[in-house]
């Protein structure tokens, strides 16, 4: 059994991102390619204000959407008479208003987020900064906040390219602290604000107190979730030996272990089993997963993968 | 394999102590990790969390482990002993004792020593040499180092145990003479029954026996005192049990003595009874265990043969007067010099006459000494007074010579033998060596008035009593010298009935006696028997002993070794530490 203990956490510095990693998180090409780029909402939503995707509220938008039959009520200016004159029946016709959407990002900024080269917080801020680009020139009202232990500081109810700024600032001024609580994040961020949207996670889900609830309760808020799982090289494949002392970043914890090549061996069949429970978990609840690790840049992330996995396009 | 420091083998306790310091030892490296949760959640099927599993994998520690473990065992000073080809002279050294022909052993202890012995032999690597050296009532060279193997089996085949306790240390301590600067090895065969053999470097002990229980004689005699006589039997129970021992004595046939002894474990019973006549006298025990050798003694009961004397010197009245009467079988005089005309007798008697050096033979020197005897007079000495005398020697019991008086004397100045009576010089001078007996009276009759008192005629019989052939009480194991009185050849009867020729060396012949029982000895003047006893009154001690470091191991296939192995400990204890301190080196801020 492992050798568990409780020490104090390291010293922040000891987690700090690296210098260099703040400036410039997106570079111009890549935001010139953004725009012409939108996030998908795989159901229709219900925004407050006119955007340019469909919503749920069908009548007084411009583009047709379907036709049903004439019910005593409805309004004659949408009854379709040359479908009249042919069929002899009354058919109204329907239209999608467009209205915003509602994309709220959710960027993990545990301890452990700054593990990696470049550390995975680096690739999380750039990744919700290049989705929040996308809903800000789309017209979406875009949500951006980080949590760690809890909710953290929040930037809400931007909207319209010129807030493009104010989004990559808020994302640039963000540093790893704190450990990882995804569910008390969730509940607190949907509790202030339960209306219906996009939610984007970003995390590397290491949660000592499980993802699940988190994730179940933004489900149980119907919102439609993706989650984007960062991980870095060493978690996946870590390079250790020898007697060691593990300390984990977020809590302190620490265990006393053997590294060799059994004990690599048994991590891995760890790690695949924790990967697949995620996916399984994500699939069963129809959460939208995607994973990468923080070598991968984010402009392919967002260019290719985001687009196969159907977030944008 | 065997140890030289047993009680260092405590150090061992270091092993135990190192690994509890390992474990104990906070030695692991510190690194911050994004999450524990992985780990955390491999753990529970992996045994890599377990605290042993950095013993099992820890090469550092199995060379401190190694390394401990070699010094350790290198302060027990461990040695091995085995049957290996080997390298070297090797001298074979068989314990000859009576209780090597026990029994319990089959056939017996000696056969089986000799039977590994040969093939000992026969597994000598080409080129290298082989001794024999018996341990017998004294050690015997039967063979000096040789690489003719078949001398050696042909003396291997010959050695027969004697009666006696075999001189096992001096044995070895000639064996290793043999082989010096440690350039061979000595392997003894024993049963270490009265002494273990010494524990040196090269030599290596083989104990054979299981069996302690013998009851045996350990001696028979016929003591005679104003011509009764009287048969005395010792019997030793040497076992830890007690027994109960019939013992019949016969004389050529008769029963002339039973009784059963009731003995005690380690009891010695001597009973005696009266007998008379002459022949053999046989004692008999009926009890059975390993040892039947020393279940039956023999004895003479015939009184010795009275010697034959010649007188060579001028007319001596009072002599030849009382040679007359003396206890001789014939006497006779001469004044020829010449020792080849003194063939044929037992005793000369050599009377102021001056002679060259003298045959070995048994003399009695009145006013003279032959210039081959270590006492050379230089001078003389006028009155003087015998002072002192030794009334135990056999030769000056009953002799007074508080009234005698001596007018003129030889100076004697001996530089061996004994002096038995003394004034200002030695008066009375007996040496018995290089096979001559002799008595020097240092003062002639006619220069005293010895022959005037009673003390003349008792000195005389005595010294032709001692002088005269009176073997005393002989043990196996001696050696004796019988004049050859000008023979050549003589022939030896063994009791168990062998035959051995004996050619005259030097003018004697040389017996050699190993068995208890009757010998003869026939020599063309005649026939003449010798009782033999057994040589120690321990030799029937039958238990085996310690070793000091011996094995006991099957049949010999090839040359037994002791191989010091502590040194290559202690090399191999260095050379361990050194890997691991390099390897620690190397593996800087790993789990050193």
């Amino acid at each position: 059994m492992p050798a568990d203990a409780s020490i104090p956490a390291p010293a922040p510095d000891a987690v700090r991102p690296r210098p260099g990693e703040h400036a410039g998180l997106l570079d111009p090409a890549f935001l010139q390619r953004l725009d012409a780029l939108s996030l998908v909402s795989r159901r229709r939503v219900r925004g407050r204000q006119h955007g340019e995707r469909r919503s749920l509220v069908r009548g007084r938008g411009t583009e047709f959407d379907d036709y049903r039959a004439y019910e005593p009520g409805d309004d004659y200016r949408y009854i379709d008479w040359n479908i009249a004159s042919r069929l002899d029946r009354l058919f109204v016709k329907l239209f999608s208003e467009e209205e915003d959407l509602d994309v709220r990002l959710l960027v993990d900024t545990s301890r452990s987020m700054a593990a990696g080269v470049p550390s995975k917080l680096l690739l999380a801020k750039q990744l919700a900064a290049a989705i929040g680009y996308i809903g800000l020139v789309n017209l979406d009202r875009v949500d951006v906040g980080v949590f760690s232990s809890g909710p953290g500081p929040r930037l809400s109810r931007l909207r319209g390219r010129g807030r493009a700024f104010d989004l990559l600032r808020f994302l640039d001024g963000v540093v790893p602290e704190g450990a990882t609580d995804l569910g008390l994040a969730l509940r607190r961020t949907l509790d202030e604000s339960p209306r219906r949207g996009l939610l984007v996670v970003i995390s590397d889900l290491l949660d000592p107190h499980g993802y699940e609830d988190g994730l179940l309760r933004a489900r149980h808020h119907r919102m439609q979730t993706f989650v984007i799982h960062v991980l870095a090289e060493d978690e996946l494949a870590p390079r250790l030996a020898g007697e060691l002392r593990l300390v984990d970043a977020e809590t302190g914890r620490v265990v006393e272990v053997t590294v060799d090549a059994e004990a690599l061996r048994a991590y891995a069949e760890a790690r695949d089993a924790y990967l697949e429970d995620v996916q399984r978990f994500c699939f069963r609840h129809g959460i939208d997963y995607l994973r990468t690790t923080s070598t991968v840049p984010a402009d392919a992330l967002v260019l290719r993968y985001l687009r196969q996995g159907g977030l944008v396009r | 394999m065997t140890l030289g420091a047993p009680a260092a083998l405590w150090a061992f306790m270091a092993v135990p102590v190192l690994i509890v310091l390992y474990l104990l030892r906070v030695r692991r490296r510190e690194h911050v990790v994004s999450s524990v949760l992985l780990w955390v959640k491999s753990a529970p099927s992996r045994s890599a969390f377990r605290p042993s599993r950095r013993i099992e994998r820890s090469l550092l520690l199995l060379l401190q482990i190694v390394a401990a473990a070699a010094l350790a065992a290198a302060l027990a000073q461990p040695s091995l002993l085995g049957w290996t080809a080997g390298s070297g002279d090797v001298v074979l050294v068989l314990d000859a004792s009576m209780s090597m022909r026990a029994r319990d052993v089959a056939p017996t202890r000696f056969d089986r020593a000799r039977g590994e012995a040969r093939d000992v032999l026969a597994r000598l690597a080409p080129g290298h040499r082989a001794g024999l050296v018996l341990a017998a009532a004294r050690p015997l060279v039967l063979v000096p180092p040789t690489a003719d193997l078949g001398r050696l089996a042909a003396a291997l085949a010959q050695a027969q145990p004697w009666d006696v306790a075999g001189d096992v240390r001096g044995a070895v301590d000639l064996a290793t003479q043999l082989v010096p600067g440690g350039r061979g090895r000595v392997l003894v065969w024993t049963d270490a029954a009265r002494a273990s053999v010494p524990a040196l470097p090269n030599v290596t002990a083989r104990v054979l026996g299981t069996a302690d229980a013998n009851t045996g004689i350990v001696a028979l005699r016929v003591v005679r005192d104003a011509g009764a006589g009287r048969a005395l039997v010792r019997v030793t129970n040497f076992g830890r049990a007690a027994v109960r021992a019939p013992l019949r004595v016969t004389r050529d046939g008769a029963l002339v003595y039973g009784a059963t002894l009731a003995l005690a474990a380690g009891e010695t019973r001597t009973v005696g009874f009266p007998v008379s006549g002459s022949g053999v006298l046989r004692a008999q025990l009926d009890v059975r265990d390993a040892l039947p050798d020393d279940k039956t003694a023999e004895a003479l009961l015939d009184p010795a043969p009275l010697p034959s004397v010649l007188l060579v010197g001028p007319d001596d009245p009072p002599l030849e007067r009382l040679l007359r009467v003396a206890p001789v079988s014939r006497a006779a005089a001469t004044r020829e010099t010449d020792p080849a005309a003194w063939r044929g007798y037992d005793v000369v008697i050599l009377d102021r006459v001056t002679t060259g050096p003298v045959p070995p033979g048994r003399y009695l020197a009145i006013g003279t000494v032959p210039p081959n005897l270590p006492a050379n007079p230089t001078g003389t000495v006028d009155a003087p007074d015998i002072a002192t005398w030794d009334r135990r020697d056999p030769v000056l019991r009953f002799v007074d010579f508080g009234d005698v008086h001596v007018r003129q004397a030889l100076r004697l100045a001996p530089e061996s033998g004994h002096v038995l009576a003394a004034g200002p010089s030695p008066l009375v001078w007996a040496y018995d060596a290089r096979g001559i007996r002799a008595i020097v009276v240092a003062f002639g009759l006619a220069d005293s008035d010895l022959p005037q008192h009673v003390a003349f005629p008792v000195l005389l019989a005595n010294s032709l009593a001692w002088l005269g052939g009176d073997t005393g009480d002989l043990r196996a194991g001696q050696a004796l010298e019988v004049p050859a009185a000008g023979m050549a050849d003589a022939v030896l009867v063994r009791p168990d009935g062998t035959r051995v020729a004996v050619p005259a060396r030097d003018g004697v012949f040389s017996l050699a006696l190993p068995r208890a029982g009757v010998y003869r000895v026939i020599t063309p003047a005649g026939e003449r028997a010798l009782s033999v006893g057994v040589g120690s009154d321990t030799a029937g001690l039958i238990a085996p002993g310690p070793s000091g470091g011996a094995v006991s191991s099957p049949p010999v296939q090839r040359v037994l070794a002791r191989l010091a192995v502590w040194p290559w400990l202690v090399l191999m204890a260095v050379a361990v530490a050194l890997g691991e301190w390099a390897l620690a080196t190397r593996r800087h801020g790993g789990d050193a």
